[in-house]
């Protein structure tokens, strides 16, 4: 039907909408769910993993947390591919920003310049939007602890806590719900955990499906950002008693 | 619509250029922003999109932005567009005084914008920018206030108030009917139009308002939530003693 | 033979610079500014190549205040420094590379001073006091001597004071007095002098 809109470069339907935009966010939508969350002293970010066969190699390394700078990581819904492209953008851009000004570049910084890139592949460049949305979190001088999502269109925002990827809009109802002001890290740890095993179609949540990250302050003011390991992701999963709640509830 | 409208903007067989008229929808479907000329002063004001509960104020980008240190820039259509827009602006604002010491003059800078969306709904690969954009500010070394419309074609006018967005139309007459002479409004009236204007599509009040003042000579001043609330109550006020006055009177 | 000097005070950082314009042997100028702002709180002292000087000073300001508008913040005076200091390492490795030597001061996000020198081979040394080429040999020995970490602004434009009148001592030329100037917290000002 709107074949004539969607089969070229993106330009304009008559409406006025991208459609190349709006299939690359429908694509999305199907991706594995991340969830962040800001809290006083650092964020949460998490992430499901689709296990599509039990015949593949499950390395630990993760696929959808990726460290960016010294201050940043993110998270990442959609097409991996699309996104390697965009990490090793935001990862040579954070250095030549770091050899130019000798400071790590500000949060919001590499959000919009990563944004424009992505802002130039509905205009211009290329055939198709990039197929991903990101989580950033990260902490800068001028803002504190800071939490960010972009999707293909090249628009950012600032969030509290939010969601990406598959049952975004549930995630988001819980959060709304359960969100306060003053959560500290071990709070937006369970939270996001929670969220995830409430809205995930998955029955059980183990390290094999799910990847973690945080972002805090050591005491010496420095940022730790942490990818963690599938033990402690287990350990994790124990301790914060989402795996009893799930159990309970079906 | 027989091929005319695909990836290049052309000329369809009735002198359409359908990606251009299409970027207007976008444009339509964006957020509302007014800007109003007084006496000495300019303002731009901007529908913003409901704040989520969850999203950070501190953060989130606005719709009003500096160009230069005396410029400012509305827009209503795609944000991302916008952004990409107003970083070609700023880096011209700062070569163009760079070349010539002067600071551009807002025509300078909107003829700049306007020129670079035209620009775009000629050259080959490229759709144009979704946006309208409304430009404010003053001149170096000079008192009078200035507002600027540019459009996706690449025209611009310029305007003693104008409307831009989703439902700009509805503003516009509002507009049209309620503007004085541009020396009947000093600073506040001229705040206060604006935000009656917006006021006609914006529902919500004050916290879905961002509002902000220039003045010759002066860094540009964004309202606070408060101040926009006191005003928007005294606009309502306004209204329901109006009504109050309208009405028929009952049994006497 | 122009006269770039900085010193940098607890909350402030102080510029003098020679007021005359030379060419050759010939002064054509006696009320010369060898300064820039860059922005509000922070300012650039050049000297070189003339030509070169205030092609490189205008073209950092425009990027400094290019910067101010992108990022929503002013740039910050160690952050101006690295980026004028790669801008000289860039220039040094192009067909015609800038022959500039500049100080850098202003008040940080602390309102501490700050002030920091950089030549046209790339070299920034960020110090307490400094000056570009003659008059570094006469104003040192006074600088070391009379500097104190907590020195007061009064005190600052005393030593100040002794540098004119050693320059005005030993410098073959007259260098047409000293433009000073002064970048805190409340911006940057001239200082009668």
């Amino acid at each position: 039907m709107s074949r004539r809109y969607d089969s070229r470069t993106t330009i304009f339907s008559p409406e006025g909408r991208l459609y190349q935009v709006e299939y690359a966010l429908e694509a999305i939508n199907h991706a594995g769910t991340a969830i962040g969350i800001m809290a006083k002293d650092g964020i949460a970010i998490v992430a499901e993993r689709k296990v599509t066969s039990k015949l593949l190699e499950q390395d630990s390394s993760a696929e959808k947390m990726y460290i960016l700078n010294e201050n940043t990581l993110c998270g990442v819904a959609g097409m991996t591919a699309d996104a390697g492209i965009l990490i090793n953008y935001i990862r040579e851009s954070s250095q030549e920003y770091l050899k130019i000004y000798n400071k790590e570049p500000p949060l919001e910084h590499i959000v919009k310049h990563v944004c424009n890139l992505k802002q130039g592949y509905t205009q211009y460049g290329g055939l198709r939007p990039f197929g991903v949305s990101f989580l950033f979190a990260g902490y800068d001088d001028r803002f504190g602890f800071q939490l960010y999502t972009s999707n293909p269109s090249g628009n950012y925002s600032g969030w509290k806590a939010t969601s990406i990827g598959a049952n975004n809009s549930s995630a988001q109802t819980i959060l709304k719900q359960e969100y306060k002001d003053d959560l500290d890290l071990e709070d937006a740890k369970k939270l996001a955990l929670k969220v995830l095993s409430k809205t995930t179609d998955s029955t059980k949540l183990t390290s094999e499906k799910v990847e973690f990250s945080t972002v805090s302050l050591a005491s010496n003011g420095h940022v730790q950002l942490k990818i963690w390991k599938p033990e402690e992701i287990d350990k994790l999963l124990q301790e914060s008693g989402v795996l009893e709640d799930t159990e309970e509830d079906k | 619509m027989s091929g005319y409208d695909s990836a290049l903007s052309i000329f369809s067989p009735d002198g359409h250029v359908f990606q251009v008229e299409y970027a207007l929808e976008a444009v339509k479907r964006g957020t509302c922003a007014v800007g109003v000329k007084g006496a000495d002063s300019v303002v731009l004001a901007c529908e913003r999109r409901t704040t989520l509960k969850l999203q950070d104020p501190r953060i989130t980008p606005t719709k009003i932005n500096k160009i230069d240190y005396h410029i400012q820039l509305a827009f209503a259509g795609l944000n991302a567009d916008a952004r990409v827009l107003i970083d070609k602006a700023r880096v011209e604002a700062q070569s163009h005084k760079l070349t010539l010491e002067d600071s551009v003059s807002v025509e300078y800078l909107t003829k700049y914008v306007a020129g670079v969306q035209q620009r775009y709904t000629q050259s080959g690969g490229t759709r144009p920018f979704g946006i309208s954009t409304l430009i404010a500010g003053f001149d170096e070394n000079d008192k009078v206030p200035k507002l600027y419309q540019t459009e996706p074609s690449g025209i611009f006018s310029a305007w003693k108030a104008q409307s831009i967005g989703r439902s700009s139309k509805t503003v516009r007459e509002f507009l049209e009917k309620n503007y004085p002479t541009e020396e009947l409004l000093d600073e506040a009236g001229t705040i206060k139009l604006a935000i009656q204007g917006l006021l006609e599509v914006v529902q919500t009040g004050a916290k879905n308002i961002e509002i902000s003042v220039m003045k010759p000579g002066a860094a540009p001043r964004a309202l606070t939530n408060e101040e926009i609330e006191k005003i928007v109550k005294e606009i309502e006020e306004e209204k329901a003693a109006e009504a109050e006055k309208k009405k028929p009177r009952t049994t006497e | 033979m122009d006269i770039i000097l900085g010193i940098r005070l607890k909350e402030s950082t102080l510029f003098a610079t020679s007021k005359a314009f030379t060419r050759g042997i010939s002064v054509l100028k006696a009320t010369d500014d060898k300064t820039i702002d860059l922005n509000t709180h922070n300012m650039m002292a050049y000297t070189g190549e003339s030509g070169d000087t205030t092609q490189f000073a205008e073209h950092i300001k425009a990027n400094v205040q290019l910067f101010g508008l992108r990022e929503g913040y002013d740039m910050e005076s160690s952050e101006i420094a690295s980026f004028v200091r790669n801008q000289l390492a860039t220039s040094l490795r192009s067909r015609k590379p800038y022959q500039v030597q500049v100080l850098i001061g202003g008040a940080n996000n602390e309102g501490e001073g700050f002030l920091s020198m950089i030549d046209y081979l790339g070299t920034r040394c960020d110090l307490p006091y400094a000056a570009h080429g003659y008059a570094a040999f006469y104003t040192m020995s006074l600088l070391d001597h009379h500097y104190k970490d907590d020195i007061s602004l009064d005190d600052g434009l005393r030593l100040l004071k002794l540098c004119e009148e050693e320059l005005t001592k030993r410098m073959p030329m007259d260098f047409k007095g000293l433009n000073v100037k002064i970048v805190d917290k409340e911006g940057i000002r001239t200082i009668d002098f």
